[in-house]
């Protein structure tokens, strides 16, 4: 155990000396700003529009459907954690300190996780109030709203998405050993096969896909957005489940790759 | 404190290290010389773990290193100097290896200031010479006060000074019981800087032998003679069974024997000598002459 708080103390120095951490965080948090306000505004005419009584929109929902694009900035975050290292060779020098490999990985995800983790709460707060702050304005019908309870389960939840998202990513990157093949596969579980599938209009793979993580995480944190139009097919808890599962798959891929190769 | 047995490592159908026994001691520069592709980089990744061995075993200290505790402590080493995120200081670059090894933080700003490069500590790694960082490597692999050290080309791209500082720095922490392995290309280097030799080519161990002993082999050693009676004493020297080359009219070399040797037959036979000396062979000479046979990318000239 000493050794792996050890090993994170190290992954920890390294997370904060190298500029692009810092430009990966301001740029997540100048995404989910935009594209928060921007799908907020949409969702607060669309209330305006249908004008119902008792209609309201929650001012961190349209940050919740902010997360498939603010995803990717955390992704490269998480992707440079590992794939610099081989970039620069620098792996060699981290193994050399820690010949455990497992440890390496786990303390990259563990690194990683908790700093995704606070700045999925962190950003998506910052972006929830820039919703508030623009839209609650009646020029928007007054409808956005910032019921505490729900904002606040709104917020750990984008936490525990990123944090999980950003631990997969950490275990491609281990098992693709480069940042163009880790970018591209990441890409493709979160939304490349998803849309993929969504074109073919096959029910059983739709309905397949949408235990991919993207999805997953959408159903966890509650999302009625999601493309296909219609209520996800399970509960947030199966979504978590889903998640934390993809999460493991990447991590044991990334371990296996990490062992067996030479570095 | 190093021992290899059977090492050997294959990639594809190439043997990069092929059966390599080897014991290196502490208190002694062992230095490691072969051609390009000789298989020198991948023995020290084969004892470093990075590499896995396709057969035989890699000791540290009777451990294999990804079993030894905090291993910066006991073994420090310097592969590539250019391994280092470009864009993290060089302070930032040791204080993260330190914390993994529980190293506390005050060698970090010792070994910065041993290697010289206190000043461009706060430098990104990527700006730095090529010179600079081999200090910052050598800097790493110093950090855990470690028993076991090991350089791959350590002064690659050094300044003369530079060169100098390395050799006096391999010859003191070998002085103070450390047991140091450097690999270098340049012979008139090790042969200032080296006790011990192991001489690799084509992933085989060509020697394994004091410095002293290899330059003594070399048959590039030579005895020579200045003699009014040149002529005499290499038929005499012949007669004995030693190979003789006329250098001039009173000058003669004899190779294959003691300076003991030819001296006592030129006694026996009364010839008057003007000089008699050893030409010792450098390294550089008695290095292409071991690895003759075994250059991988020799060019046919």
């Amino acid at each position: 155990m000493r050794a792996l708080g050890r090993t994170i103390g190290s992954e920890w120095a390294k997370l904060w000396s190298v500029r692009s951490t810092w430009w990966c965080l301001a740029c997540a948090l100048v995404l989910n700003v935009l594209a928060s306000v921007t799908l907020g505004g949409a969702a607060a005419t669309e209330a305006m529009r249908a004008g119902a009584a008792g209609t309201r929109v929650v001012a961190s929902s349209p940050v919740v459907s902010a997360s498939s694009f603010v995803q990717f900035a955390l992704v490269a975050l998480a992707m440079l954690a590992i794939t610099s290292e081989y970039t620069s060779g620098g792996i060699r020098v981290t193994l050399q300190a820690t010949p455990v490999r497992g440890m390496v990985l786990a303390a990259k995800a563990l690194a990683v996780g908790p700093v995704m983790f606070a700045a999925g709460v962190l950003t998506g707060a910052v972006a929830t109030a820039a919703v508030h702050l623009v839209l609650s304005v009646d020029a928007f019908g007054g409808f956005v709203v910032l019921p505490f309870g729900e904002v606040l389960s709104d917020l750990v939840g984008m936490g525990v998405f990123y944090a999980l998202v950003s631990v997969m990513t950490v275990g491609v990157g281990a098992a693709a050993r480069s940042a163009a093949g880790t970018l591209t596969v990441v890409f493709m579980l979160l939304m490349g096969v998803p849309l993929m599938v969504l074109m073919t209009g096959s029910p059983a793979l739709v309905e397949a896909s949408l235990r991919m993580p993207m999805f997953a995480g959408l159903a966890f944190m509650g999302s009625a957005d999601n493309l296909t139009g219609g209520p996800m097919p399970y509960s947030a808890g199966e979504g978590l489940a889903w998640l934390l599962a993809w999460a493991a798959v990447a991590v044991a891929a990334g371990h296996v790759v990490l062992r067996r190769r030479d570095a | 404190m190093i021992s290899l047995k059977n090492l050997g490592k294959r990639y594809g159908d190439r043997l990069a290290v092929d059966d390599l026994t080897l014991e290196l001691k502490p208190g002694t520069v062992t230095g490691f010389l072969g051609p390009n592709g000789a298989g020198k980089s991948t023995t020290m990744r084969l004892i470093l773990g990075l590499d896995r061995p396709t057969s035989g075993t890699a000791l540290i200290g009777g451990l294999p290193y990804h079993r030894i505790g905090n291993p910066l402590r006991t073994v420090g080493a310097l592969l590539d100097a250019r391994a280092v995120h470009p864009g993290r200081s060089g302070r930032a670059h040791l204080t993260a290896l330190a914390r993994s090894n529980g190293i506390p933080q005050r060698r970090v700003g010792e070994v910065l200031e041993t290697v010289g490069m206190a000043a461009a500590a706060r430098k990104r790694a990527g700006t730095l010479s090529l010179g600079m960082s081999q200090r910052l490597g050598i800097a790493a692999a110093l950090l855990g006060d470690p028993a076991v050290l090991m350089f791959d080309e350590p002064v690659n791209g050094l300044d003369p000074d530079g060169v100098r500082w390395v050799r006096g720095l391999m010859r003191s922490l070998a002085a103070e019981g450390r047991t140091v392995f450097v690999s270098s290309h340049l012979m008139s280097e090790m042969q200032l800087t080296a006790d011990h030799l192991v001489v690799i080519g084509k992933g085989r161990l060509i020697m394994d032998a004091p410095l002293a002993d290899v330059l003594a082999g070399s048959s590039l050693t030579a005895v020579l003679v200045r003699s009014p009676h040149a002529g005499d004493l290499a038929d005499r020297l012949r007669a004995a069974g030693i190979r003789v080359d006329r250098l001039g009219e009173n000058e003669i070399e004899a190779t294959g024997a003691s300076i003991e040797r030819v001296g006592d037959l030129a006694h026996e036979a009364g010839i008057r000598l003007h000089e008699l000396r050893t030409r010792e062979a450098s390294l550089e000479q008695a290095y292409q002459e071991l690895t003759s046979g075994s250059v991988e990318y020799g060019a046919n000239a």
